[in-house]
């Protein structure tokens, strides 16, 4: 995967600020800050993210804490631990993933299906 | 297994206890306390906090869930609320809205 296709940050790698792209970014180490990218993110098993991201899609395969803005849809494999908001009109969570946090897929729902304060 | 099935014509106003599976294809609302599981199918509309052990969702929930076990929501399933589970999955397609607390 990481031979000439998309950006990887390497296991041995922390960046720690912001990190702004228009490509695909595969993180294999670790990312403090904020992240904001026009593409696809994939954070690998080894990778640690501890950033607000802003993305078009996101796999999540690896440790994320922080809140998620995807535009296109953000998915959260059987192996990933995700603490955070996230953000996106597509969510998908595989059986065994652990995440903590609110979702909000922003879509228009039904009339008979209207939000319950309590 | 004993199987309960709540007929797509069927509206429960109220409360509904019990301690087997109970499949929902009508309109719930109130409350589900189950200790099995519950289904809510393509034809279902609940609007109950629903306390249970597993919860497969593929109609409407307007609600909070705790699940001792797992709640999935499918392709066709609509919910809002917040979740309390060990296990939750949301199928591509699912819409959710609400707080996801898995005790991470």
């Amino acid at each position: 995967m990481a031979d000439n296709g998309p950006c990887v940050i390497g296991q041995q790698i922390t960046i720690r600020g912001n990190l702004t792209g228009n490509e695909d970014l595969v993180v294999e180490g670790r990312i403090e800050g904020t992240l904001t990218l026009g593409n696809h993110l994939t954070i690998e098993q080894t990778g640690v993210v501890q950033a607000d991201v802003e993305t078009e899609d996101l796999t999540v395969m690896g440790e994320l804490n922080g809140d998620i803005v995807a535009h296109s849809s953000v998915t959260i494999n059987a192996d990933a631990k995700l603490v955070g908001n996230i953000r996106a009109p597509r969510v998908i969570i595989e059986d065994g993933a652990r995440f903590k946090g609110n979702i909000d897929m922003d879509v228009d729902l039904p009339d008979s299906v209207t939000p319950k304060t309590r | 297994m004993a199987n309960t099935v709540i007929g797509s014509s069927i509206v429960i106003d109220g409360e509904i206890l019990g301690e087997e599976d109970l499949t929902i294809q009508g309109t719930v609302k109130g409350k589900v306390t189950l200790k099995e599981n519950l289904f809510v199918e393509q034809s279902g509309v609940v609007e109950a906090d629903i306390e249970t052990q597993t919860v497969t969702i593929n109609g409407q929930i307007t609600g909070n869930i705790a699940a001792s076990d797992k709640v999935e929501i499918r392709s066709d399933g609509r919910m809002v609320g917040d979740i309390k589970s060990p296990r939750i999955i949301i199928a591509d397609g699912a819409v959710f809205k609400g707080n996801v607390d898995m005790d991470v």
